[in-house]
Order: C-alpha cells, then structure tokens, then sequence
C-alpha cells in the first residue's frame, strides 16, 4: 500500500517492565491501512503485554504511541476504543449471561438511550447490522452463553468493528490467538471475513502457528524475549525462517541441563488409565515413573491445563482409574494430593504458588507444619534454619527468611515454592508453567533444580511455557489435542522429538 | 528493595501504619482525656477502665480470629445475649457447671455458621447473620423474653467473676489469660499459622494443603465461645442474662478489631492490636460520657470510627471489585 500516508498505528520504543521482569523492550512496529500484520513469537516473548499496553490497560515504561501519526495517550480501555483499536480475545471476554446485542453495545449503551431508558430494540436492529457484516446468523437477543466458541468469536469480531462508529479513521483489530481452539472450517470463516473486512479496516494477527500467520499476513513481525528481532513481507518468510527467529540459537542441550537427564527409575508412582473429565480431556492413559520428567504438550483447549490440575487434587476426574504410589485415589482437594505425596507448582505463582504477604520461611514450612510442630507448639527456632538451609542450598536471594515473599524477584519466589515442597518430600511434582516470567538465568536455576530432585528420585509432570523446554527437560512427551493424548515421544539425550513433530500431533 | 514494585512497597507503607497508628492513637487519646480530667490517670480509675473494656475485649478476640480470615461474625451479640440467658437459667439447676454449658452453646453456634460456610459454599456474612437471628430468637424464648435474674444460689457460682482481689476486679485476669491464650493460638500453633496463611492467600494455602475448610469452621467456634464468655462475664456483671443483654455490642467489637489495625481482608492483624483496639474504644466512650454525649448517640461515633479505621487498614490490592 501507499508510503505516503502516516501509518494507522505506530508504536515507537515500547518498553515496559514488572518489577524486575523485562516483558518488553524498545519495541517498534507500524500498523498501516488496509494491512494484515502478523505478531509472531513464544509463549512469554511480549505479545501479550504489547496488547495490553494497546488496550489500555496499563501504560508504557518508554516510548510513544502515533495514531494517525498523533501520539496517542492510552488511559484506559475506553480510549483504546475512541482511537478505533479493537480486540478480539484468545480467553474470551464476551459476558456470558447477557444477549449479543447487549455484549456488542457494552459500555456504549448510551446511544440507544431516550429519556433515560434503553431502546432495546434499536440496539438489537443496530447489533444485527453488525452482525450481518460478519456473516453471522445470530439471533443478537440470543443469551451468549449458548453461543458456540466460534460463534462468540465472530460476535466478538462484529463487536470490534463498531469501533468504526467511534473514530474519524481506520480500525485496528488485533486478533489474538484467534484460531487455537477453532475448527479447520470455523478458521476458514474466521480467515475470509479477515480477508473482505481488510478493505475496510487494519489487523494484527497474533499467533504462534506459523503456517496460520503465513497464510493470512501481509507482513510479519517476530517477537522474542520482549524485543522485535525481525521484520519482513510474507513473501520472504518461510516456517522454517519464522521459527527460526522465534527460538534463536539459545536450544541448545546445555541450557537444559539435558546432560544431568539421568534414566528415569523402575517404580511407577503414578498411573492414569482412561482417565476422563467431560468437555477437559478423555481416555488418558500414563505412567509416571521415579526420576522421570513427562512432559505434556498441547495448545489452550487441548485439555492438558484441566489434566494437570486433576493430578494437583484441583479437579477430580469422573471416570477412569488414578493409582499413586500403588494406591487408587480420586484427588478431591489439594490436601489430598499432598497426603499422597503429590506437590503443585501452579502457573499463578503469586497467587497459588505462595502467601505472597507472608515470609519465606512460613511459605517454606507450610504444606510440613505439622512436622515443625510437635506436641502442637510450632518450634520457630527449627523453621527457621530449615529455611536458612534452602536459601543457602538454593541461592535465594532474600535478605532475610522473615522477608514477605511479595519482596522477592519471581525467580526467588519460584525457588521458594520448589523448596516448600522438598522440604515436605513429595514424590510427585507437577510443575504448572514453572518458568514463566522468569528471566534465564532464573530458567537455568529452575532447569537445574528440575534435575536435581529427579536425581532423588522424584517424578516430575510437566507443563512447561515452550516446547522447546518441553522436549529439553523431558524424558518422555504426551502430545495432547482436543483432550486426548494423540501420541507419545521418547525423549531420551540425543534422540529427542523435533518441535515439528510435536506440533503434527498437536494442531 | 530498590526493585520491588511500587504496589509492594505502598504495601509496605500501610502495614507500617496499621503497625503503629493504633498505639499513638491510644496514647493521644489518653492525653487529651487526662489533659482536661488529670484524675483519669489515677490507678483505680484506669482499673475501672480495664474492667469495663474486657467484655468488649473478649467478643472482639474471638471476633479477630475470624476477620484474620477475610470472614466476618455478625452473630457475636446475640449469642452473648443467650449465653447470659442459658447462664442465668442453668445457674439454679446445675450452678457451676453454667458457664461451660453457656459456653458450649456459643461453640455450636459457631460450628453451625462455619459448617454452613464450608459445605453449602455461603459467605461467613450471612451465616452469621442467620445463625446470630436465631440465637436471638433462641434467647427470647428460652428466657421468656425478659430479663432473668441469676437467683441468689449463684453467688458463689458465678460471683467469682465479679470479685475483686486486692482491688482488682476479677473480669481482669480472666481477660488477661484470654489474651495470652490468643496469642500463644496465634504465634505458636498450626491452627495460627494456617489462620494466616489462608486470611493472606486463601488459593496458596489451599494448593499447599492446608484444610482450609477446617480452619474457617475452627475460627468461627472460636468467636462462638469466647461471644459466650463476653455473655457470661457481662451476666455477672449485671446480675441477670436477658436476650437483648449485649445488644449495642457487635459494631463496637467489629471497630475494636479494624482500629486495632486486623485489616478485614485477612490476613493481617492479630488479639494484641484487638487489645489496643478495645481500649480505644473504651477510652473513646469515656471521652464522650466526660463531654456529655448521651450513650445512645455513641454508636454514631463508632459507625463514623470504623468506616475510617476500615479505610485505613484494608489491603485494596486483594479487592479489584468493591461489592
């Protein structure tokens, strides 16, 4: 398209760090008329927090936002909406208990307002217009919840393009994640309307599947720890090219310590067999042995979230058999996992993961208390220098084992969770994202420490951020798609899986 | 520290307030009492003052324990008010044995409310406030809705608690021993630390194994027996149980926990703050009676107390959303 004209968006320099964490950095990127962009990059590599500071949600650490060549100051999610940028969300952000119409116009309600009451009438005439774009039969007085995915997503497209009734220039609509859990078919729809809305409006579609991106792009951005590290038309990419550019040279077997991969022990401490939650995952079958690391990969909706928190004791299977360490066991609560020896390490670290406000020592000592506390008196003297012990052994940097967690960088506060658990000699670990926001170095540590406790003998389950990091640590990977395992990878040092093949048996 | 993030560190700020801000209070207020009343320092006066503030005292410790979980007691008055009426009722037929039977019914009631809670899933505020409408009614009926006097047999039942030892009044000590056991409960007890733990980060503590449900029933009992104990006390003191004996109590228990600095969010707090908390409300009391404030017209004082202690120590990091 034309040069000439400024571009829709442009962002120039955009860093933004939480607390220590870097998420992004110096990022620029321009948005031009009429152009499908795509946004590639990992789990983690700064998409996320780049919409964000786009939706208005919180505002840039550096740089400066052009709309139309204007700098533009995002406050707020109502003025992301003023400057025409639309979102369409990978976790959906539709309200499930009220009609479509109400959910297109929400926050907007006012221009259907006469004399202080709603014309719901007018609303649902102007929300079917909407919809109708879109190519979409849906009644807009329907409720949302009985809408199917793909349908919500459409209707939060159609809800994105009111926008245009907002702002004197083009639209910006970011699609975000848009076709993990759609249908062959449901993708081609989603991609035509893409294709004929183009005319009309601006996206960004932000993906990590690559052959997706290729299709539907005109231009392509890669994103990588927080930085654009490239740049280029469709035309010069390949997946090969992108993926390339997304991973960098750092996947190299050093970096996940894959020398320290000892071979797992004979004992099978845990059992899956035909294992099923309805509408999370169906029929799994697994072993878990000791020393072993399994790793699970699947994309958002492929069941392995809801697998992994069945074995945490945070939602009970319905059918099929569960042993753990030779006993059948239906996990109802955590405290039941823990009894059978089965130790979490939650994705929301800060929330599930640790008392944040509390020390690390009382974080260290929690799930074993009672093993501080004989004859009921809790001994602070001995909670204490078991504390000291793990800060030492494992390097946490804490001023002090009475510091509040909260003060701790994510990386400390990760360790912290790790040692809560040795401590407490659980032979199971599901590790539940166990890098996420934490800088290498802090990886390293984690990776090291993944090795050392199966050195000891413990079975680990992983859920890991990366494929990359999946098949690094792992002996053994369960593919997972649509709740189902779909294949299983050795991953012994030397012979392990290409992401490639994972991914064949994962979209 | 440099690095920590500005919430941490707002945080910070306010946890140093509720630290200290209630004891300079205390003092303050003191002062000024004793600035224009220099009698009011005198020690018969300030053990007068202990003796008065221990019933409020003991419901709000009881109360604190819940509150430490982010919970909330609403039923702590009415079932002081049939604690005293089951005392006065039970004095003449089994004397001593009374006040652990008054007890027992603050502890079931309790366990009603948190069994509520825990199985059917409903927020501590309207178990409280159910189970604390039908202990009040349980008291109108039991007692026939008046006023029973403990008969004269229970002097030597129940008038151990209003005697004095050299010029000490009973109701001091027993306060005392309250306190201390809070606080050993608090500091060097499983159930305390779990108390914390699941008050600071319910989803942590649960993911850590902590029976969570188990300890929220435990609190509830807790408040339950020592709302009795604060009922049996105030019987004594009276002289009679009567279903309406401690109405006017529970706002200035709840504002004798968040002046003290136990931040209703959970988590943060603990009997020693509730114990400056009591005596501020205590002294803020006498301050009014010495400016001639009528005794009904407090309660506007302590609504107007606690929506700004509440302001000060809720921690508005752990509510996004304002209901």
């Amino acid at each position: 398209m034309s040069g000439i004209a400024p571009p829709v968006l442009s962002l120039q320099g955009i860093s933004k760090s939480f607390g220590p964490v870097v998420a992004v950095r110096d990022v620029t990127i321009d948005i031009r008329a009429n152009e499908v962009v795509g946004l590639v990059g990992e789990n983690g590599a700064g998409k996320s927090t780049l919409m964000k500071i786009l939706s208005g949600l919180f505002p840039p650490d550096a740089g400066e936002i052009l709309h139309h060549g204007r700098r533009l100051q995002l406050n707020s999610p109502l003025d992301a909406a003023r400057a025409g940028i639309g979102m369409v969300h990978q976790e959906q952000s539709l309200l499930p208990n009220i009609s479509v119409a109400e959910n297109i116009y929400l926050g907007r309600e006012t221009r259907f307002m006469r004399g202080g009451t709603i014309r719901w009438k007018a609303m649902r005439d102007a929300a079917r217009r909407q919809l109708d774009r879109v190519q979409i039969a849906v009644d807009p007085a329907r409720r949302t919840e009985t809408l199917s995915f793909s349908e919500r997503q459409m209707v939060e497209l159609a809800k994105a393009l009111t926008l245009e009734e907002e702002t004197d220039g083009q639209i910006v609509v970011f699609l975000d994640e848009p076709t993990s859990v759609l249908e062959d078919a449901e993708m081609r729809i989603l991609f035509d309307r893409v294709r004929a809305l183009k005319s009309r409006a601006a996206f960004v579609f932000v993906s990590h599947r690559l052959e997706e991106v290729l299709e539907l792009s005109d231009r392509i951005y890669v994103m990588k720890d927080g930085e654009v590290t490239a740049e280029m038309p469709t035309a010069e990419a390949s997946v090969e090219r992108l993926y390339h550019l997304m991973v960098g040279q750092q996947a190299h077997a050093e970096y996940y310590r894959e020398d320290r991969q000892l071979p797992c022990g004979a004992e099978v401490v845990l059992r899956a067999e035909g294992l099923t939650l309805p509408g999370q995952y169906r029929n799994i079958d697994l072993t878990l042995r000791a020393g072993e690391v399994l790793g699970i990969a699947g994309v958002i909706g492929s069941g392995r979230e809801a697998l992994t928190r069945t074995f945490a004791g945070l939602a009970p299977h319905a059918q099929g058999k569960l042993t753990v360490r030779g006993q059948t066991v239906r996990l109802r609560s955590p405290g039941q996992a823990v009894r059978c020896g089965i130790g979490f390490v939650p994705q929301e670290r800060r929330t599930e993961g640790l008392v944040l406000p509390m020390s690390v020592a009382a974080n260290m000592s929690l799930p074993s208390l009672r093993r501080f506390a004989p004859g009921g008196v809790l001994r602070s003297g001995r909670e204490r220098q078991v504390a000291k012990d793990w800060v030492r052994r494992l390097t946490i940097r804490t001023p002090q084992v009475e510091t509040s967690c909260a003060n701790l960088s994510g990386g400390n506060q990760q360790k912290v969770v790790l040692a809560k658990w040795i401590e407490a000699g659980m032979r199971v670990l599901i590790l539940d994202h166990p890098t996420r926001g934490l800088d290498i170095g802090a990886k390293e540590d984690v990776y090291d420490l993944v090795r050392d406790v199966c050195a000891q003998g413990v079975a680990v389950l992983l859920t890991a951020d990366t494929l990359e990091e999946t098949i690094g640590l792992s002996h053994a990977i369960l593919a997972m798609r649509d709740g189902a395992i779909t294949q299983r990878f050795d991953a012994a040092p030397g012979r392990k899986p290409s992401q490639l093949d994972l991914i064949r048996h994962m979209v | 520290m440099t690095n920590a993030p500005r919430a941490v560190l707002a945080a910070n700020r306010a946890a140093r307030l509720r630290d200290f801000a209630p004891l300079t209070a205390l003092i303050v207020l003191i002062g000024v009492i004793a600035a224009f009343a220099p009698s009011f320092l005198s020690v018969s006066t300030m053990l007068l003052l202990g003796a008065d503030t221990a019933t409020l005292f003991i419901m709000a410790t009881g109360l604190t324990w819940v509150i430490l979980l982010g919970g909330i007691d609403l039923s702590v008055q009415s079932v002081a008010s049939l604690a005293s009426v089951v005392l006065a009722v039970a004095v003449s037929h089994v004397g001593g044995l009374a006040i652990p039977l008054a007890i027992a019914v603050g502890v079931v009631a309790g366990a009603i409310s948190g069994f509520a809670q825990d199985r059917l899933r409903i927020p501590s505020f309207i178990t409280t406030l159910a189970v604390g409408g039908i202990a009040a009614a349980a008291a109108l009926v039991l007692s026939g809705t008046r006023s029973v006097p403990l008969p004269p047999q229970a002097a030597g039942a129940v008038g151990w608690i209003t005697a004095s030892t050299v010029g000490v009044s009973h109701v001091i000590p027993i306060a005392l021993v309250i306190l201390l056991g809070s606080l050993f409960a608090e500091r060097r007890t499983v159930f305390g630390r779990w108390t914390f733990a699941v008050g600071a980060g319910e989803p942590a503590a649960l993911v850590a194994g902590v029976p969570v449900g188990r300890v929220k029933v435990g609190a509830l009992m807790i408040s339950g027996a020592l709302a009795a104990t604060a009922g049996v006390v105030l019987a004594a003191r009276l002289n009679s149980g009567s279903p309406t004996l401690a109405n006017e109590f529970l706002l200035p228990a709840v504002a004798a926990v968040c002046v003290g600095g136990t931040a209703l969010t959970g988590g943060v707090g603990g009997s020693l703050r509730t114990l400056i908390g009591a005596l501020i409300v205590s002294v803020v009391r006498v301050g009014m009676t010495f400016v001639g404030v009528d005794v009904f017209a407090q309660q506007i004082v302590f609504g107007f107390v606690l929506v700004l202690a509440v302001a000060i120590t809720i921690d508005r990091t752990k509510i996004p959303v304002v209901k």
